[in-house]
């Protein structure tokens, strides 16, 4: 075995240039693979990394989402609220209330949305993975404090805000006590543009005992998605409407994520192939021509002995060592490949992403090389193996 | 023991056939040393291919060692020349991109024979032949001469009993064709039997025995 690799290894480094080019055509192929496959999962785990820290959440809305669009159809009550707190397996409960307010800051006027609840749980669905930049987070007893997000001390008024400022909020003077961080790619939209104040100041504030938002998590993650319905069937009841509430698990967020991004890999993949598709008939190729080259060769190898299985088995040891090659290569382009697209688009986007390279996509990589390696040396090797020896030697 | 019975080999060119073989009754007996003469276009070299399982009769039959090599199917002919014919061809057909000795080593390599017992007897077979020193060169490096004794190493390799020769001085100088004449010469000594085909008196003054060829017969 060792010397039937010998003999290929020579005859492909005979054809120095042509195998290099082969090589490289079978690469590109790989390293499209893995580089997009890579790329996919990396941005697949940024997304649903920061949701699985939420994966014992259930959002409840009073509202429909249909499509992209959301149709709110109204606000909680008390008794919606302790309904929901009387469901087993609840471990914890945070009501918000939210609306939009005009705050003024140094004279200029303009309409933000204010977010009001819990602190402590308001804490640990916005204060822990976003961070303060500067200052505090709100107290229980802070009805004339604010927390605002980046946006909001940056980009809303003519000059910046910072902590100890005051703003004017539907009439209601409040010191800033902290400012966001930039939120990351999830939280771009949740906290950067808002104003967060106490449930207390918030009612006040907006003159509303609405509860726009119940936000319940629960012990056993499994648990999450009958309780979700059990918290829609007892709102709706109250309500007396079939979709008054919705009701979502992070969980089923994550899950649609997850199908999403199978299909994206799916289409990605589908058009790295047809690179593979390409590189395929450039093996089969090489591999016609270094036959015919070779017949006179060939015809000799049977003269002294050489089977069909032999002939065969060289031809195809050489395509396959080829496409192994070429299928180590690519898998490191496409390693590379996938940490600078990640890199670029982590710096543009501003979002945080590394490839994922899963050492299965890296196997499976390879494994595609060899198996096109060997299909497209076939028919070269097999035209080879049955030569007819006297024709092959007189061949020149 | 070699023999042919009503050997025919018929070549289709378009319409017409071509015999290039024509009931050719022959036996060669082992450990002589024969050669075939005859002008281009006799049909020498075809004899030489149906003798030596390289291409099969149209019709009739080769028998070596009472098997008849026309019912062997295309494996049992490859290992037919491997175990019991070695190959010398005019144009020394040795493999370019390997060096003296893996072309000795080759046929054993098809016959599965170790790889360190392989080179050691390439290399006894090389010595034999007075290549001592040339063992790790490539065909390219070596003169026409050198080639062709490599090629003999070569047909020697898995200790066949047949020699066929088409025209092996063939592509060197009459000195080195002497030589060649002699080692061959000297395997007929050791008992093996040789059948050179050649357009070559002198060459063929050498073997014991002469058959003439034409139009696809053997005269005398």
């Amino acid at each position: 075995m060792r010397d039937k690799f010998l003999m290929a290894y020579r005859s492909i480094r005979e054809r120095r240039t042509r195998s290099i080019l082969t090589v490289l055509g079978i690469a590109v192929g790989i390293a499209a693979i893995v580089a997009l496959m890579s790329v996919g999962y990396g941005m697949e785990e940024a997304i649903t990394s920061e949701l699985t820290v939420y994966a014992d959440v259930i959002a409840v809305f009073p509202g429909k989402i249909t499509g992209p669009r959301y149709v709110e159809l109204g606000g909680f009550t008390d008794r919606d609220v302790r309904d929901v707190q009387r469901i087993g397996g609840i471990k914890s409960i945070a009501t918000m209330t939210y609306d939009a307010a005009e705050v003024e800051y140094r004279n200029k006027r303009v309409p933000i949305f204010i977010i009001g609840g819990d602190t402590k749980e308001l804490g640990s669905f916005y204060l822990e993975p976003v961070g303060l930049k500067e200052g505090r987070w709100l107290r229980e007893n802070d009805y004339k404090a604010c927390v605002i997000g980046y946006r909001v001390a940056n980009e809303f008024f003519s000059e910046k805000v910072h902590v100890n400022d005051k703003l004017v909020i539907n009439g209601k003077k409040f010191i800033v006590v902290g400012i966001f961080e930039k939120g990351s790619m999830l939280y771009a939209n949740d906290v950067d543009p808002h104003i967060f104040l106490t449930l207390r100041a918030t009612k006040e504030v907006l003159q509303t005992h609405e509860i726009k938002h119940i936000l319940v998590r629960v012990y056993n993650i499994e648990e999450a998605e009958a309780i979700a319905g059990e918290i829609k069937e007892r709102i709706n009841a109250n309500h007396g409407l079939d979709d008054f509430a919705t009701a979502m698990t992070m969980g089923s967020v994550i899950d649609q994520i997850g199908t999403v991004f199978t299909i994206i890999r799916g289409v990605l993949v589908g058009i790295a192939a047809i690179a593979l598709v390409v590189a395929s008939t450039g093996i089969m190729n090489t591999m016609l021509m270094s036959v015919m080259e070779r017949t006179h060769e060939i015809g000799v190898m049977k003269a002294i002995g050489a089977k069909d299985s032999d002939i065969l088995s060289l031809f195809l040891l050489e395509s396959s060592m080829v496409s192994l090659v070429g299928g180590a290569v690519g898998c490191g382009f496409g390693v590379i490949v996938a940490e600078v697209i990640s890199f670029c688009a982590s710096t543009a986007l501003g979002i945080e992403m590394t490839a994922v390279v899963k050492p299965a996509v890296l196997f499976g990589g390879i494994a595609v090389a060899m198996v096109v390696g060997v299909l497209s040396g076939l028919y070269p090797a097999r035209n080879a193996s049955m030569m007819s020896p006297v024709e092959a030697v007189r061949y020149e | 023991m070699i023999r042919t019975e009503h050997l025919t080999k018929v070549y289709r060119m378009g319409e017409a056939d071509v015999y290039a073989l024509r009931e050719v009754n022959l036996e060669i007996k082992d450990g002589e040393f024969i050669a075939i003469l005859g002008p281009s276009g006799s049909g020498k070299s075809t004899l030489l291919n149906m003798i030596g399982c390289l291409d099969t009769p149209t019709s009739g039959s080769v028998f070596i060692d009472g098997i008849d090599t026309a019912s062997l199917n295309e494996n049992e002919r490859a290992e037919m020349r491997r175990e019991k014919i070695g190959f010398i061809f005019q144009q020394f057909n040795l493999i370019h991109t390997l060096n003296a000795l893996e072309n000795v080593a080759l046929p054993m390599f098809f016959a599965g024979v170790k790889r360190k017992k392989r080179l050691e007897r390439a290399e006894e077979l090389l010595v034999n032949v007075g290549l001592g020193d040339r063992m790790y060169h490539k065909p390219s490096e070596l003169s026409g001469g050198e080639q062709q004794r490599v090629a003999i190493a070569r047909a020697l390799s898995n200790d066949p009993e047949i020699i066929i020769g088409d025209e092996p001085t063939g592509n060197v100088d009459t000195e080195t064709g002497r030589a060649i004449m002699d080692i061959l010469e000297g395997l007929n000594k050791e008992g093996r039997t040789i059948i050179v085909v050649t357009h070559n008196a002198e060459v063929a003054a050498r073997a014991g025995i002469r058959k003439r060829m034409r139009d696809g017969r053997v005269l005398d």
